[in-house]
């Protein structure tokens, strides 16, 4: 047994090494192995929660997104809105959750729960999942590799908008005080984990929703209300603009990127 | 020839939390204000933005925000026998360059002093008899009191959002406060901020030992706030990076959010940077100033001609100005006479480290540059000092400020300093090592003082300011009383390893960093023999020039010094508001 899976490793690698070497075509690229993230450091800090994720968490976490975790009973599963691999959906209404730190969905998951962050669908749903359930599907997603950018098809958006768009996430504005998005969510707005989630690449739809939930207080789970305090300062074309900048950013994540399908040392790829 | 511009109505030297604030106060008076900033024009956005910002290497270590001392800088010596030579590089201290100036990159520890710290030699002659002060020291009372600052405290607090929590409410007593300061009018505007592990250990130890600790008043904001100027400051995410950082979350109040964007459009203000002030010119009579002569952005002398001068560039600077403007009597400290550069003082640091060796973990990276407790007890004359032999005293503090990667190294002082065993070292003590410091008072003598440099000069041609400093003997002795109460909490923490480093090294050394606070050279007072300005920053003899900044206080008190600078510019503000502007005159007496 185990010589087939250092057979098929070491065929895998070779795939890898030639996609890798060609075109950087990650769409075409063969999914990462969930046994290589977990064992990377930085995959694995992204999706920890309390403790560091194993084999056994992470087949719980996928079992909880099929519908097997207590939301299961209300009719309840995580990938017929979110995708079995977290993509999300088209219309914003269901984020991606793919690459998001495990940390950060448990805490939302938490939150939708007590109230914090109301919503109709994902209250009762939070609600019937349990602390564990919860940790292990935020780990699930979070170590669910993701294509490095927004596959979604998007309407065409006004050049001028997406500039000033990035302007606000990268540089953020004098006239109007508002803070960079970067200053807090990474210089690629890939995120911080574990407490700061990425944008890049998000569904438009859904970070300018938020954006405005957080301006008109109907998000307020922040313990400091940063996002509040910014979001108040924008208008509404400012956070569309800056919605469809992110959501057309590519984004790299040690899940995605950087990781050999089956966690033969990177140097060893190259 | 200079370039004559046109008449303003008062010309204010230096863009940061003084000069701004002025601007701020007589333009909404109907003056018109230019302000001449000698470094580049930055703002929050984009200069002080993230991750940009976060570059240790670039703004810690290379001090990127701060004086380029390739231009400009003072010559040092510790005594007035020495040869003094160019500080070539920042060490001790780092005065701010640019919009906003210091302001921009402090910690944001907003105090102020106590009432006694104003009144200190009445204080101790009627405590302890005039004989008690030791004979070297210059020390001598503010001539303005707690009681007439107190608003404009209040009111600064208010403008940075201050996030504490009172002890003296009014008289009444408050739990949780400092239970020494003097009576507050009013609460914090903002809730103290959230301490972490290693704050919440030293605060526990030191009550238990006795002491009386509290949480540090801090500029860093809680939350989302709107001052009295209508700047609207967010709340801090403990980042980590304050003390020579900018805030680029508006988080950290400064001059650029706090104020400067609230002025920039004022029909009566104009900002000019790059714009470094020769001198002030006198009226041939010597009676006033008529302006200031600087050099431009573009290379080229102007002459602004002004009614009012206010000098707020950072206090050593002013000092210079004065000394090369021909304002004020310059002090001879073998004569003794004169006033401009003298009672010069600085800040008597010392520190504890408590190791535990891996029995906490501290995460010091989660911090902000005023989160910390403080234990009071031994700062001023909070204690009796009928025993002892020396004035003054200090705030003792454990603050978690940042866990920067290249200069967070704790080790135990018998470690190599490089190689295998120091990395080791570095590893095991960085997530469970804390520093208390103690944070003290520095009394004024004779031979401590500022004058113009015979040899060197400036990138302009100017000779440089001359530092002339070592440490009273009066300090050493407080800063030894002092730093054994810290070892004493230290000891009550049940680290592994507690160790004192003495900063207040003998003699003083200017290389090492110890705290960007320095303090006297134009100093207020009521007696024209023994302070440069009244007790309004006004000079005696040019009536319409006034002095702002940390060179005001006659020695320094045992706190950071922003609160006192900012609640005597507004005392003078007041003034100038009230009294100056209808009727121009030498003021007297009275409060605005």
């Amino acid at each position: 047994m185990k010589w087939t899976i250092a057979a098929l490793a070491g065929c895998s690698a070779a795939i890898a090494t030639m996609f890798v070497a060609a075109a950087q075509d990650w769409q075409a690229a063969p999914p990462s192995a969930p046994e290589a993230r977990l064992n990377n450091r930085s995959a694995a800090f992204l999706a920890t929660v309390e403790r560091r994720p194993d084999r056994e968490l992470y087949a719980r976490g996928r079992l909880i997104a099929m519908g097997g975790g207590g939301q299961g009973a209300t009719g309840s599963t995580c990938f017929v809105c979110h995708g079995p691999n977290g993509g999300g959906d088209s219309t914003g209404a269901f984020p991606r959750l793919a690459e998001l730190p495990g940390w950060y969905m448990y805490k939302q998951l938490g939150d939708y729960a007590e109230g914090t962050r109301p919503n109709a669908i994902m209250t009762p749903i939070a609600k019937a999942l349990t602390a564990e359930e919860r940790e292990a599907v935020s780990v699930y997603f979070a170590l669910s590799g993701a294509p490095g950018r927004n596959q979604m098809p998007q309407p065409p958006a006004d050049p001028r908008r997406l500039q000033w768009g990035a302007a606000l996430v990268a540089v953020g504005s004098a006239e109007r005080a508002i803070p960079a998005c970067v200053n807090c969510h990474g210089s690629g707005s890939e995120g911080i984990p574990p407490s700061v989630p990425g944008l890049a690449g998000q569904n438009p739809t859904y970070i300018a929703t938020q954006l405005t939930l957080w301006k008109t207080g109907m998000r307020k789970n922040d313990p400091m209300n940063v996002m509040g305090a910014i979001a108040v300062k924008m208008t509404d074309e400012d956070i569309q603009a800056v919605a469809d900048y992110l959501g057309r950013l590519p984004w790299s994540s040690p899940v995605s990127e950087g990781v050999p399908p089956t966690g033969v040392p990177r140097a060893q790829v190259r | 020839m200079a370039i004559r511009l046109p008449r303003t109505d008062v010309v204010i030297v230096g863009g940061g939390w003084t000069g701004l604030t002025a601007a701020y106060e007589l333009a909404h008076a109907g003056r018109r204000c230019v302000v001449l900033e000698r470094g580049q024009f930055r703002h929050t956005v984009p200069d002080l933005q993230s991750p940009a910002m976060h570059d240790e290497l670039k703004y810690a270590l290379r001090y990127a925000l701060m004086m380029d001392t390739a231009r400009n800088t003072l010559t040092f010596r510790n005594r007035p026998e020495e040869i003094a030579l160019p500080m070539r590089r920042l060490g001790s201290f780092l005065p701010g360059e640019g919009l906003g100036g210091a302001g921009v990159h402090w910690n944001g520890q907003l105090w102020r002093p106590l009432p006694s710290d104003l009144r200190i030699r009445s204080h101790y002659t009627d405590k302890y008899g005039a004989a008690f002060i030791p004979e070297e020291l210059s020390i001598q009372d503010w001539g303005v009191t707690y009681e007439e600052l107190e608003p404009h405290f209040d009111f600064f607090e208010k403008i940075c959002g201050t996030a504490g929590k009172a002890g003296n409410l009014r008289g009444q007593k408050q739990e949780g406060g400092n239970p020494f300061e003097g009576q507050r009018s009013d609460e914090y505007p903002n809730e103290p901020m959230k301490q972490p592990l290693a704050t919440t250990l030293f605060g526990e130890a030191a009550a238990r030992e006795g002491f009386n600790p509290f949480p540090m008043p801090s500029a860093n904001v809680t939350k989302t706030y709107t001052n009295p100027y209508g700047a609207v400051l967010h709340p801090c995410t403990y980042c980590g990076y304050c003390e020579r950082f900018g805030c680029g979350y508006y988080a950290k109040a400064d001059p650029i959010i706090c104020v400067y964007d609230r002025l920039k459009g004022h029909e009566n203000f104009t900002l000019r940077t790059q714009s470094t002030v020769m001198r002030v010119n006198k009226a041939p009579d010597g009676k006033s100033a008529t302006g200031v002569t600087y050099i431009g952005d573009d290379g080229r002398e102007y002459e602004q001609p002004a009614d009012m001068v206010l000098l707020c560039a950072y206090g050593l600077w002013n000092v210079h100005l004065l000394l090369l403007s021909g304002l004020g009597q310059p002090y001879d400290p073998a004569t003794n006479e004169g006033v401009v550069g003298r009672n010069y003082a600085y800040q008597t640091m010392a520190s504890t480290r408590v190791f535990f060796n891996g029995k906490h973990r501290f995460n010091p990276f989660m911090g902000a540059g005023a989160l910390g407790m403080v234990a009071d007890d031994f700062n001023g004359d909070n204690f009796d000092h009928a025993s002892l032999d020396f004035v003054g005293g200090g705030y003792i503090a454990v603050t978690q400020t940042n866990g920067r990667p290249v200069e967070t190294t704790p080790i135990p002082s018998n470690t190599p300093t490089w190689g295998a065993a120091f990395k080791n070292a570095a590893r095991e003590h960085y997530n469970s090592t804390l520093t208390i410091t103690m944070h003290g008072s520095s009394m004024t003598r004779r031979a401590n003082y500022l004058d113009l440099d015979p040899t060197y000069t400036d990138d302009l041609g100017r000779p440089l300011l001359r530092l002339t400093f070592d440490f009273p003997d009066n300090d050493r002795r407080m800063s030894r009383h002092v730093t054994a109460q810290a070892l004493r909490i230290g000891r009550a923490m049940g680290g592994s390893l507690v160790e004192q480093s003495e900063r207040a090294s003998d003699p003083y050394s200017i290389v090492p960093y110890q705290t960007t606070h320095n303090t006297g050279g134009a100093v207020i007072g009521t007696d024209p023999k023994t302070s440069a300005v009244n007790r309004f920053g006004q000079l005696w003899d040019q009536h319409n020039v006034f002095v702002f900044g940390a060179c005001l206080f006659p020695q320094n008190i045992g706190y950071n010094p922003t609160g006192s600078v900012m609640g005597l510019a507004y005392w003078t503000l007041a003034a100038i508001k009230s009294q100056y502007l209808a009727n121009p005159r030498p003021l007297m007496g009275g409060s605005p």
